[in-house]
């Protein structure tokens, strides 16, 4: 039983991370990406091959990955994260759907079979195959991930990028670089979503691209609409709830995606502002314009 | 993939060429179908429906489960669909659409991203995810047309596609409430001047775009002689690269938009790689997005 | 046949309209003039229902419009003009007309109405297949007049239709409504060009900061020093002469 709830805590913390990750570029970019699973993707791939092929020590696999998946993410939003939201949505969609048939085809990932014996990782000399030992890891992936996240909406740039968010001419005109903003965000979303990537492909030791789909993709936007978007808490406590919730409603499996869809469509309806919406990375353009 | 009689013909360079040209304005044709449903859709609301490519679904499922009873004449499954379909894009206005009027444009893309996923699950509990073959066969020959390898099948399907579109190019330019479309696309405001009730052109907007998606759906379910719940999903992405190709907002440039990209598609796969096929309509969005925004006709922004 | 009493209005906080009170007799032409930012559009616009109410009345052949929504507006009998003419681009100039009577049940008699006005502008038979927005700015002024009376207004509202023309298609416009003013129609003018206004309007209200601060008979208004010096000064001369 404990097996199960270490096994499902490692799960939420990871998700928490994906989240917590979406919820940047929701929050402060303006933007909804419908491919985050991609950059959980690239950073799972690039974290295993370079472990495997390379002997690397996981920390630097690690780091590794989320420099991998960053520079994908700033690849993408350098030219397209002055779309529309809609359009930067749909290519964000594709831009996913591409990485998820790039990982089917090519070789060295394994093509639709994935990558099976992912190293555990071993840090000066600790195994960390325990599932506990491992839960420990992953917690501290997530405190990194809160931290960062904290310490940069409190700066300097945390104070630009509201500026940005709620009166994006007027920053301009003070002299802040908006789209460079935007662009940079984006790319930390990536590289912590290639953090969780990481994280996730040296527990789960087999990988393909299953897990790094829409149907992941979805699932990330829900739990940071549910928890609220833009407010960080929001984000863990979606992350939380749809991956503990799950697990315990067992017997309502094949009903998931339907619930997963008709709660985005009925909290948009009746609660925008989702769980803990208008908290600290509050959003105003929930509020309905007339 | 078509499951006629082959062609007796020899399989020379350009025989191949002009068949995979055929094939790839046959399904675009159906991408085209559907890109009018987001370019009228998007002309109207400024909104992208997300679940477009699951009224497609709809359309089919309709006329498939309905002639499968073997009770039903072919024509008046067919309409069936076509009616079906529609009342579903009614009811997904009225539902994800209508209650966030006003609202940052996030959140009816999101709700509508939750309808769709809510209809493709329904559609798989309910119908369960293997393909359907088409319940009826059709005895399909092959023909030469002016030298061109196609069969009565694309034949047919083209022409039918043909029809729609003309139909709704003549709705929109000669009717009345076709006008009216037009007009609260261009200038909302002003059409309510006009006394043009613009919730109800929204409305018929919806249920005239949802009628295109299902004759879509219908016919790649008898071109490809597959239904299933899964069908509308990467048609409706592409069909929406291949309004934003054309100009979204403008309805020539769907169609024409929608037969481009199949025929880049169906060429693509043939003389570059099959295994990306499903990529070129994303590179194409995100090169024309990048490249000139508006479109090759000239869509509207919004 | 229109009544305005106390009207406040607004765009989300801020309110335009302060207490609006005026009225138009049947036959009349009344002119609404001020300058920038007074709150002539925001009246009309009011009126028409696509603004909504805030308090007040606004009483059209004794029906209470306030509550009434813009699509509904144009079947009691009230058309507006609106700034900027608004015509519709893409769509021809036929179509731009045949919209105007959208509302309207009597096909036959429309066709007759629009067959009237294309004898009467024989710039929309010429142009009628031509998209709208090929037209000039006075052509387009003189399609956005015929698409309102295509709708056969009992009142017929004009935002400022001297807006962005040259003299001579402000004149051409003007000589226009003063036809319309000699078959009878009702005319509610709101304009920043004064001069014009009050040439051909009965009546006047002058309106600033949202509020009337002047009313009178349009002869009145002319010889009023606060207006002369307000809205006939020197800067029109240049404009007018």
């Amino acid at each position: 039983m404990t097996a199960f709830i270490v096994h499902l805590a490692i799960l939420a913390g990871i998700y928490i991370i994906l989240a917590v990750s979406l919820n940047l570029i929701v929050g402060y970019a303006g933007q909804v990406s419908l491919g985050h699973a991609a950059f959980y993707g690239i950073g799972a791939y690039a974290s295993t091959l370079v472990a495997m092929s390379w002997e690397v020590p996981y920390p630097l696999a690690a780091l590794w990955a989320m420099l991998v998946s960053g520079l994908c993410g700033l690849a993408l939003g350098l030219p397209t994260l002055r779309l529309k939201e809609d359009y930067l949505a749909i290519v964000t969609l594709g831009f996913g759907v591409i990485i998820d048939l790039v990982i089917r085809n090519l070789e060295i990932t394994g093509g639709p079979d994935g990558i099976v014996g992912v190293p555990t990782p071993v840090i000066l000399g600790l195994s960390f195959r325990n599932p506990l030992l491992y839960l420990l890891l992953v917690g501290l992936g997530v405190g990194f991930s809160l931290l960062f996240t904290y310490l940069l909406v409190n700066s300097y740039h945390g104070r630009a990028l509201k500026a940005i968010r709620d009166h994006e001419i007027t920053a301009q005109v003070m002299g802040i670089n908006s789209p460079a903003y935007k662009v940079a965000i984006f790319a930390l979303a990536a590289a912590l979503a290639g953090l969780a990537g990481s994280l996730f492909a040296h527990y789960i030791k087999h990988i393909n691209y299953e897990s790094f789909g829409l149907h992941t993709s979805i699932l990330i936007v829900c739990m940071v609409v549910l928890g609220g978007m833009g407010s960080i808490l929001g984000s863990v406590l979606g992350a939380i709830i749809l991956t503990v919730l799950p697990e315990t409603l067992r017997q309502f499996q094949s009903y998931q995606d339907l619930i997963y869809g008709g709660l985005l469509v009925a909290l948009l309806v009746w609660r925008p502002q989702g769980l803990l919406g208008k908290g600290k990375l509050s959003l105003k353009f929930l509020e309905r314009k007339e | 993939m078509v499951w006629f009689a082959d062609i007796s013909q020899e399989a020379t360079p350009q025989t191949m060429f002009l068949q995979q040209l055929i094939n790839g304005l046959t399904t675009g044709s159906a991408y085209a179908l559907i890109a009018l449903g987001y370019t009228m859709i998007y002309g109207i609301l400024g909104l992208i429906n997300f679940a477009q490519g699951e009224i497609y679904m709809c359309g089919a499922f309709v006329t498939v489960l309905l002639l499968a009873t073997g009770q039903v004449p072919f024509l008046v499954a067919v309409a069936a669909g076509l009616i079906g379909a529609a009342i579903l894009g009614l009811i997904l206005e009225r539902v994800a659409f209508r209650p966030l009027r006003g609202a940052h444009p996030l959140v009816p893309l999101i709700s509508a991203i939750g309808a769709s996923i809510f209809l493709q699950s329904l559609a798989l509990l309910l119908f369960g995810p293997n393909n359907r073959p088409f319940p009826l066969t059709f005895d399909f020959a092959a023909m030469n047309l002016w030298g061109l390898p196609v069969n009565t099948l694309e034949a047919v399907i083209l022409l039918a596609a043909l029809g729609f579109m003309g139909l709704l190019v003549l709705f929109v330019r000669y009717t009345r409430y076709g006008k009216a479309i037009v007009a609260c696309a261009l200038d909302r405001d002003t059409a309510r001047l006009m006394g043009i009730n613009v919730d109800r052109m929204v409305s018929l907007t919806f249920v005239v775009g949802s009628a295109l998606s299902g004759a879509g759906g219908i016919m790649m379910a008898i071109y490809y002689n597959a239904t299933y719940p899964r069908m509308g999903f990467l048609p409706g992405l592409k069909a929406f690269s291949a309004a934003v190709l054309g100009g979204v907002g403008n309805i020539p440039g769907a169609i024409l938009g929608g037969l481009l990209l199949g025929v880049a598609e169906s060429l693509g796969a043939a003389y570059i790689s099959s295994s990306y096929k499903d990529a070129i309509a994303f590179i194409i969005l995100i090169l024309v997005l990048l490249i000139r925004p508006q479109g090759i006709l000239r869509g509207r922004g919004h | 046949m229109l009544t305005l009493k106390s009207l406040q209005a607004g765009y989300g906080q801020l309110m335009v309209l302060k207490g609006i009170s005026l009225h138009v007799r049947p036959g009349e032409v009344v002119t609404l003039i001020g300058g920038n930012g007074a709150g002539k559009s925001t009246t009309l616009r009011a009126i028409s229902g696509l603004l909504p109410v805030w308090r007040g009345q606004v009483e059209f052949n004794g029906q209470d419009l306030s509550r009434v929504p813009a699509e509904q507006i144009v079947g009691l009998g009230l058309a507006l003009v609106p700034e900027g003419r608004r015509v519709f681009a893409s769509l021809s100039v036929l179509a731009n007309l045949e919209l105007g009577a959208f509302h309207r049940r009597d096909s036959r008699q429309v066709r007759a109405d629009l067959l009237d006005l294309q004898e009467r502008f024989p710039i929309l038979k010429e142009r009628a297949r031509q998209p709208a927005g090929t037209m000039s700015g006075g052509e387009q002024q003189i399609l956005a007049i015929s698409r309102a009376m295509m709708a056969r207004p009992q009142l017929l509202m004009l935002d400022e239709p001297s807006m962005g023309l040259s003299p001579r298609n402000v004149q051409l416009v003007y000589d226009i409504l003063r036809e319309l003013k000699e078959q009878g129609t009702t005319l509610l003018l709101v304009e920043q060009n004064a001069r014009a206004a009050l040439r051909l309007a009965d009546r006047g209200y002058v309106i600033e900061t949202g509020r009337i601060i002047l009313d009178g008979t349009a002869a009145e208004l002319q010889d009023d020093p606060e207006v002369k010096r307000a809205y006939l000064g020197k800067g029109y001369r240049e404009v007018w002469e």
